[in-house]
């Protein structure tokens, strides 16, 4: 035997091909992908996130792209916002429909229209889409050819409103979460990291936060304020929803401000800011993102739930929750049930199964058994 | 040996207690002196090892002389200043000459940064240089802790324990300090690497002309790496002295026993064995009079009520009354004291572990 050979070879063999390096993210995006419910889970809410980009392109009464004496005009994104609606249409008088006022003020325009014609706010005419009879209302508008989901009390189509909802759904998880992530975590690193009286009073300001039912406060801002906007439910829900991410994140700046990576940095020089933002929250971070997916799961069930009590955003938008409280004047009117209520489960089923991917994806305990 | 120089690191007094609090109020009930009265000083481009049980305080006596903890009271001064008095921008420009090495190589590196980050990050904290030049400070530091240049662009999870500790290095070194605290920096690693750590740590301190405070429960690295040592015990350094001089006649009693437990590499030279019975006391309640009292095969009853003043001679001092006594009346011959003190230790710890013979099954000891 020969030690002074061959452990240098062994030794140069490591270091001659080395595997691209891969940061801790990489990792637990390597672990994440080899469960396959999260993997679904994840693909699901993909699908929803691209709906709600191209809703108005996916259903609609506003032509995707038009030519209209002699200019191109995008009239769809009227939906996001009104002034986004090209004046003209105004001023010639369409009145919201399309087809017939294209063709008779303009014979030489051509439009590219949404997949299906269909809008998520008003019933569809009688001859609106050339041909196409009125949709049916109550509850005659059971699921058919033409509404794949039936149509509410109103003839206004299920499916459109359902796919217009879908950014509702989207914004309120991620506005929501993103306020009650940033206010929990600067909450919870302050008094983890500094202790004493800044964790005395972040503490107790927790606790009686916690005790805060955020439905009634919610019902309360709906019962004082004139116009209760998404915007106002969404910064509600985020400031109630914090006090768990701000327990954990607490935990973890108290776990690790003494960690001997810390002490290194403080024994380098490094500030409490440089501290905490480079080295502790990369570190905190992975165990406080697990309770912001449960939270968009649980944020998008309280919109939901403010929907279906009236309490919603007032029309005209269109909200998941919002089909679901058309039911209950009507219970016969079963796809008004099935088809949100399914599409609510689903949503809230995905963030929680994303949720749990990512613990087992980050969980220390669970890397190091990996090894 | 006399003071030519003032000393790069002057500890005074320091005191650390940790205060235990109990109950809804949270009221402090005792406090944890983990470190209680301690003083030294390091001589510029010497080493001091500290040496004690585990529990005694060394690591946070480490750690308080680097301000990574404050301390209760004392000063600890760093060429000539008190760095526990100073704050911000000159508390700043004196750790750049103040650097640490700890025990646990996998806790020291943040997990998330890769290495060139982890070694840049004090570089650009004291602004030092551009970064072509920060570049190469970090590649020197790489070379000198026998790292290959490739590691700078991974994590700190692809390597071993070794090269993490050697990582580790690279990064107290690449601020090019004057002084050093190595917190038992080989005590995690593999048996087989730790004679490598401990030559590229005393190599770099002569290359380089470092002071060290080394920490250790290891009695042989201590010898093999320290000019001086100072033996811990329950927050307090009961004895210190030149690393010769305290191996070749250690005097405290705890010495004497600590010393007694290593097995010798001089076979002529055989040591008695003396084997202490009861528990390190809890440092919230330390006992009266000396510290040691209780687990002293050669405790009397003044031991147990005073505590034992500083005895300095030779360049050297401990705490203990019968070791006091015994350098007198041995007329000042350190070495027929620790004989006879060694003696004296194994003849009693023996007739105790025989009367322990007669009543403990063997089984159970
Ligand atoms: N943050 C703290 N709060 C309360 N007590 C502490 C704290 N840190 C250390 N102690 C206590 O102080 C005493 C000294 O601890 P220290 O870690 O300094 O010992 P040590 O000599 O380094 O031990 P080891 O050889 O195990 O590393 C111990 O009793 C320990 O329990
Ligand atoms: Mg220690």
């Amino acid at each position: 035997m020969k030690p002074s050979e061959t452990i240098p070879a062994s030794h140069t063999a490591i270091h001659s091909r080395p595997p691209p390096p891969r940061g801790f993210w990489g990792d637990a995006w390597q672990r994440f992908r080899r469960q396959p419910l999260a993997m679904a889970a994840m693909l699901f809410v993909s699908l929803l996130v691209t709906v709600a980009i191209f809703a108005p392109a996916i259903a609609g009464t506003k032509p995707v792209l038009c030519r209209y004496k002699g200019r191109l005009y995008t009239p769809c994104l009227g939906y996001f916002s009104r002034q986004l609606e090209p004046a003209i249409f105004a001023t010639d008088r369409f009145r919201g429909t399309y087809p017939q006022n294209l063709k008779t003020k303009d014979p030489a325009s051509w439009a590219i229209w949404p997949l299906i014609f269909q809008d998520p706010y008003r019933a569809v005419r009688e001859n609106e889409w050339p041909g196409r009879p009125a949709n049916p209302a109550k509850d005659e508008g059971r699921p058919n050819a033409i509404n794949l989901f039936g149509t509410d009390q109103y003839g206004v189509d299920v499916l459109a409103k359902m796919v217009h909802g879908t950014t509702v759904a989207l914004l309120v998880g991620f506005v929501s979460m993103g306020l009650a992530g940033t206010i929990g975590i600067i909450a919870g690193a302050l008094g983890g990291y500094f202790g004493g009286w800044v964790d005395m009073l972040l503490s107790r300001v927790t606790e009686v936060v916690m005790c805060v039912p955020t439905l009634v406060l919610i019902l309360a801002l709906v019962a004082f304020v004139e116009k209760p906007t998404i915007w106002k439910t969404m910064a509600i829900i985020g400031a109630t929803g914090w006090t768990g991410i701000a327990r954990l994140a607490r935990g973890e700046f108290l776990r690790l401000r003494s960690a001997e990576f810390v002490l290194a940095a403080r024994a380098s020089g490094a500030g409490p800011l440089r501290i905490m933002l480079r080295h502790i929250l990369p570190n905190a971070l992975a165990p406080v993102l697990v309770p912001i997916t449960f939270g968009i799961a649980s944020a998008i069930l309280i919109e939901s739930s403010l929907s279906f009590l009236g309490f919603g955003p007032p029309p005209p938008s269109a909200s998941w929750g919002g089909v679901l409280n058309d039911a209950r004047s009507n219970l016969a009117m079963w796809w008004l049930v099935v088809f949100p209520g399914t599409a609510i489960f689903l949503t809230v089923l995905s963030y929680n199964l994303i949720g749990e991917g990512l613990q087992s994806a980050t969980d220390p305990r669970l890397r190091e058994s990996r090894k | 040996m006399s003071q030519a120089h003032s000393p790069l690191l002057a500890v005074e007094n320091v005191r650390v207690h940790f205060p235990v609090r109990k109950g809804f109020l949270r009221r402090v009930v005792a406090a944890v002196q983990a470190v209680d009265g301690v003083s030294f000083s390091i001589t510029k481009g010497r080493t001091l090892g500290i040496v004690g049980e585990s529990g005694c305080g060394k690591t946070t006596l480490g750690r308080s002389v680097l301000r990574l903890l404050e301390p209760t009271s004392g000063s600890v001064r760093f060429d000539g200043r008190n760095i526990l008095s100073l704050g911000g921008a000159s508390l700043r420009a004196l750790r750049r000459r103040m650097q640490i090495v700890f025990q646990d190589p996998y806790g020291s590196l943040n997990p998330r940064l890769t290495v060139r980050a982890i070694l840049e990050e004090g570089l650009i904290i004291h602004n030092m240089g551009n970064a072509a030049a920060r570049r190469e400070r970090m590649v020197r530091s790489l070379q000198r802790t026998g790292m290959p240049l490739e590691a700078l662009e991974r994590y700190p999870h692809e390597f071993s324990g070794g090269q993490r500790q050697r990582i580790a290095i690279a990064r107290a070194l690449v601020l090019e300090p004057e002084f050093l605290v190595l917190d038992e920096p080989i005590s995690a690693l593999d048996v087989s690497i730790q004679a490598q750590v401990i030559n590229l740590l005393v190599e770099l301190r002569t290359q380089l002309g470092l002071t060290y405070l080394f920490i250790s429960h290891d009695l042989s690295i201590v010898e093999y790496v320290a000019d001086d040592v100072a033996v811990m015990y329950l927050g307090r350094i009961v004895e210190r002295a030149p690393a010769k001089s305290l191996y070749a006649a250690p005097l405290h009693p705890y010495t004497l026993a600590l010393f007694s437990a290593v097995p010798s590499v001089h076979p002529q030279q055989r040591r008695r064995r003396i084997v202490l019975t009861g528990d390190v006391p809890s440092p919230s309640r330390p006992p009266s009079g000396c510290r040691f009292h209780p687990r002293c095969p050669l405790a009397e009853k003044v031991c147990r009520e005073i505590d034992p003043p500083e005895v300095v001679l030779d360049g050297r001092s401990f705490h203990c009354h019968v070791a006091a006594r015994e350098v007198e009346q041995s007329g000042g011959n350190l070495e027929a004291a620790s004989a006879r003190m060694t003696i004296l230790m194994s003849q009693l710890t023996q007739a105790v572990a025989a009367d322990e013979r007669v009543s403990t099954p063997a089984f159970l000891r």
